[in-house]
């Protein structure tokens, strides 16, 4: 009989307890699941803004298309200058709009909306460059005030520093849970298949082969933990987007995601090589021949 | 080192390291010798145990309760260690075992407990295939295997009952059948009829017998005196830490005299 086809018998016998300790490990894991939702969407909203030497230069709202189009040449010719591209009111109005503006926002005229020209830099400016060159734009005719995003950016970035050092604590908290969770299962369902496990070496089976189908119970308990955290967090995170997500979208500028599929392989694989880790290293202390 | 021979039938045997000694094959399968072993410094259960036993002998240890009955089997399956001396079986010695190799030695021994030690949730197949699994033998020749065995034991059919629903006698048989599917050279019995009424302790020790009669040697421990005047078998006595052999059993008047004054 494998390894698998004895963890199956002994895990359906045990099934009570096992269920108990894949909520205990879901519980861990959504904590740790959780945070690293936050942290990939600050990411992304980080991503969302932090696009490098890119400057808006905001229209006063009585500048005529005229002198719209004489900036936009003038901006063209200004060295460090690689790119300029000219937002309407409208334009800004339905880019707006598309990322979840609402019905308040629908409701405004364009004029609310200021005319832009998006820049884009030569190259990768510092933050220094950006600065030097903003305020050669800023003191330009028509020019109603300038955005470089560094500021946000580097908001963000800080958040995003936070929330990474966050998760980081928060997934050593759930390691020694789901150690500390498997392990004490493993002594439990140990203590109950005690006969079993006596009988097995009576038989003369080897430390390894009475250890291998715990090690294999304790890394579907990781797994299947692991996994109905992240079925948790789904349904959790579609509630809310369900019905936040124009408000979230307006505030940050960009939809919420869900995590990749890499982070819940991740996750879930996570899950299954803790689970038996915990149950070796339990069982490597209890089991002598 | 195990294996299926030409005709199918599986020899399980001690992997033959750099200290295996062919001539074993010749001399007794179990020799104990000056076997000292104390739980407590001051009470000692075995005291110096000097012993030998032939391949396929049946031999009944017996003295009350306390006497190292038990004792003495755990140390012959590694189940407990040695305080000095030596136990050697087929020819190989039990207190020098590494613990990677105690399992090789525990698949040349079936042990036999008053308890029975069975899986209850299992079925009476699954426990008896127990031994052959953990030799990794295919499915096919297991379930053979373990058929036979419950033959023998005469719980052919029983196979898919769960063992928690047998009874004393019926647990019991199991256990004989888990004892031997290995064919084992050694069977080991520790007071195999101690939860079992008179006729089913006379059944059981029949059952015994009849592996004896394949050729197994057969140690059977039991402070059951009516069991040892069943039929003249050698009997070892345990007493105050040694043995007392009495190799016609204690049917025959001289001897029991010789035991008495002893």
């Amino acid at each position: 009989m494998k390894s698998w086809e004895r963890a199956w018998r002994g895990g359906k016998n045990d099934w009570r307890l096992h269920m108990l300790s894949v909520f205990s490990v879901a519980v861990a894991f959504v904590c740790l699941a959780a945070a690293l939702l936050v942290v990939v969407n600050i990411d992304s909203v980080r991503n969302r803004w932090a696009s490098t030497g890119r400057i808006s230069v905001f229209l006063k709202a009585t500048a005529s298309p005229d002198q719209a189009q004489k900036l936009e040449t003038a901006l063209r010719a200004t060295p460090g200058v690689a790119d300029v591209n000219f937002v309407s009111s409208r334009d800004a109005r339905a880019d707006i709009m598309k990322n979840g503006g609402g019905d308040l926002l629908a409701k405004l005229p364009d004029a609310a909306f200021p005319a832009s020209l998006e820049l884009k830099t030569v190259g990768d400016p510092t933050g220094e460059e950006l600065k030097t060159l903003a305020a050669r734009v800023e003191s330009l005719p028509a020019v109603e005030s300038i955005e470089t995003y560094s500021g946000w950016t580097q908001k963000l970035g800080n958040l995003l520093t936070g929330g990474v050092t966050a998760a980081v604590l928060l997934a050593l908290v759930v390691f020694g849970a789901v150690v500390s969770v498997v392990g004490s299962t493993m002594r439990l369902t140990l203590q109950r298949r005690r006969i079993e496990v006596e009988v097995l070496k009576l038989v003369g089976a080897t430390d390894a082969y009475v250890r291998r189908p715990f090690v294999v119970e304790g890394a579907a308990q990781g797994a299947l933990g692991a996994s109905l955290a992240i079925a948790l967090l789904g349904v959790l995170y579609a509630i809310v987007t369900q019905r936040l997500d124009g408000e979230l979208a307006l505030l940050v500028g960009a939809s919420p995601t869900f995590l990749p599929w890499t982070f819940v392989l991740g996750t879930v694989a996570t899950g299954a090589a803790l689970g038996a880790s915990a149950a070796y290293v339990s069982l490597r202390r209890l089991l002598v021949v | 080192m195990e294996g299926v021979d030409e005709s199918g039938t599986f020899r399980p045997m001690l992997r033959a390291g750099a200290r295996f000694d062919p001539s074993a094959a010749n001399k007794p399968i179990l020799v104990f010798q000056d076997v000292h072993k104390a739980y407590k410094a001051d009470a000692p259960v075995l005291r110096g145990m000097n012993l030998g036993i032939e391949r396929g002998e049946f031999v009944f240890f017996t003295g009350p309760s306390g006497a190292g009955k038990s004792t003495l089997l755990r140390l012959l399956y590694a189940e407990e260690s040695l305080d000095s001396g030596r136990i050697l079986f087929m020819g190989r010695e039990v207190g020098r075992l590494t613990p990677e190799a105690i399992p090789f030695l525990r698949r040349n021994i079936g042990v036999v407990f008053q308890d029975f030690k069975l899986v209850e949730n299992w079925s009476v197949t699954e426990n008896v295939a127990l031994p052959l699994e953990v030799l990794g033998l295919p499915a096919r020749l297991i379930r053979q295997r373990t058929g036979e065995a419950l033959e023998r034991v005469g719980l052919g059919g029983r196979g898919n009952d769960l063992a928690g629903t047998l009874s004393g006698g019926e647990q019991q048989r199991v256990a004989i059948a888990r004892a031997i599917v290995g064919e084992p050279a050694l069977v080991l019995a520790d007071e195999p009829t101690g939860n079992l009424d008179p006729q089913l302790a006379v059944d059981i020790l029949g059952l015994f017998e009849d592996i004896h009669d394949t050729g197994v040697t057969v140690i059977f421990a039991t402070h059951d005196r009516s069991l040892l005047d069943i039929r003249p078998r050698r009997v070892v006595i345990l007493q105050d830490g040694k043995t007392i052999d009495a190799p016609n059993g204690l049917e025959d008047p001289e001897e029991l005299d010789q035991l008495q004054v002893a």
